[in-house]
């Protein structure tokens, strides 16, 4: 399979996550999406990395990899605290900021 | 012929996925699907000889971040009715304004590549890089982003436990 395969998964991937992201109320389904996002991002590392024969790609892809995972641990943290005060999920119910 | 079966397969098995991350009502549904979009992504990897990236993506993502999520949802008890997605126009004109954003971005990705030849299949001709190569690569140019990382990890593990506490 060719490199333009790859890369159109990855943007197909990509442009679901922004998607979800827009139209989802509920928080943690929002990091999904997010989730989502930096995996097509990785996707086409790889696909890069393996075209150019090179390893960069896949070295920035570990990067990526443990800048999601604290992404998600700060995330999933703030969620919780966000569950507490306010006893729901739903980001159009959460506006403190709305004054 | 066989690893394009396999390509196409996982192909459609990661965007079903995605796609049901999304649209999903139920969150652990949602975590089910995002957990089929990255065992498929990490078939991906597999075919195109990344084989040390897609350990990684088994043992971080499914191990790791999708425990995480289950975790989360478990101690929260979410129970949501029925998928409630937003009405006002808005919302709905700035998710289609931002997927026109991404599709001209990557038409432009597109056109900037057409000039340049991208030859051979992968997994078929030269040999992808290998964990040998890949090591000496992290471990020389990138030490200092490497080091960096662990230490961002540090504090992301701190900042967590500080939020989350009571």
């Amino acid at each position: 399979m060719g490199f333009y395969h790859y890369l159109s998964f990855g943007i197909i991937l990509f442009s679901i996550g922004v998607v979800g992201f827009i139209i989802r109320n509920n928080t943690v389904v929002l990091l999904m999406s997010v989730e989502l996002m930096l995996n097509s991002v990785n996707l086409i590392f790889v696909a890069f990395s393996r075209y150019l024969h090179g390893t960069e790609g896949q070295v920035y892809v570990f990067i990526t990899m443990a800048i999601a995972a604290a992404e998600v641990a700060v995330g999933l943290a703030i969620v919780i605290s966000i569950y507490r005060l306010f006893g729901t999920l739903d980001i159009s119910k959460i506006k403190l900021l709305k004054g | 012929m066989i690893e394009q079966a396999v390509f196409w397969i996982l192909g459609a098995i990661m965007v079903a996925g995605a796609l049901g991350v999304i649209l999903m009502p139920n969150t652990i549904n949602s975590v089910m699907s995002l957990l089929l979009s990255m065992l498929s992504l990490a078939g991906f990897y597999i075919l195109m000889g990344a084989h040390v990236v897609a350990l990684f993506q088994i043992i971080v993502y499914v191990g790791a971040v999708l425990v995480l999520f289950l975790y989360v949802i478990m101690l929260l008890n979410l129970k949501e009715k029925g998928l409630k997605l937003p009405m006002e126009a808005s919302t709905w004109a700035i998710g289609g304004m931002s997927l026109g954003l991404v599709f001209v971005v990557a038409w432009l990705f597109w056109q900037s590549l057409r000039e340049t030849v991208f030859t051979g299949d992968a997994g078929t001709t030269d040999a992808p890089a290998t964990i040998h190569q890949l090591a000496i690569d992290l471990f020389s140019q990138h030490l200092l982003i490497f080091e960096l990382t662990s230490v961002l990890l540090l504090v992301a593990v701190i900042g967590a436990i500080i939020i989350s506490k009571k």
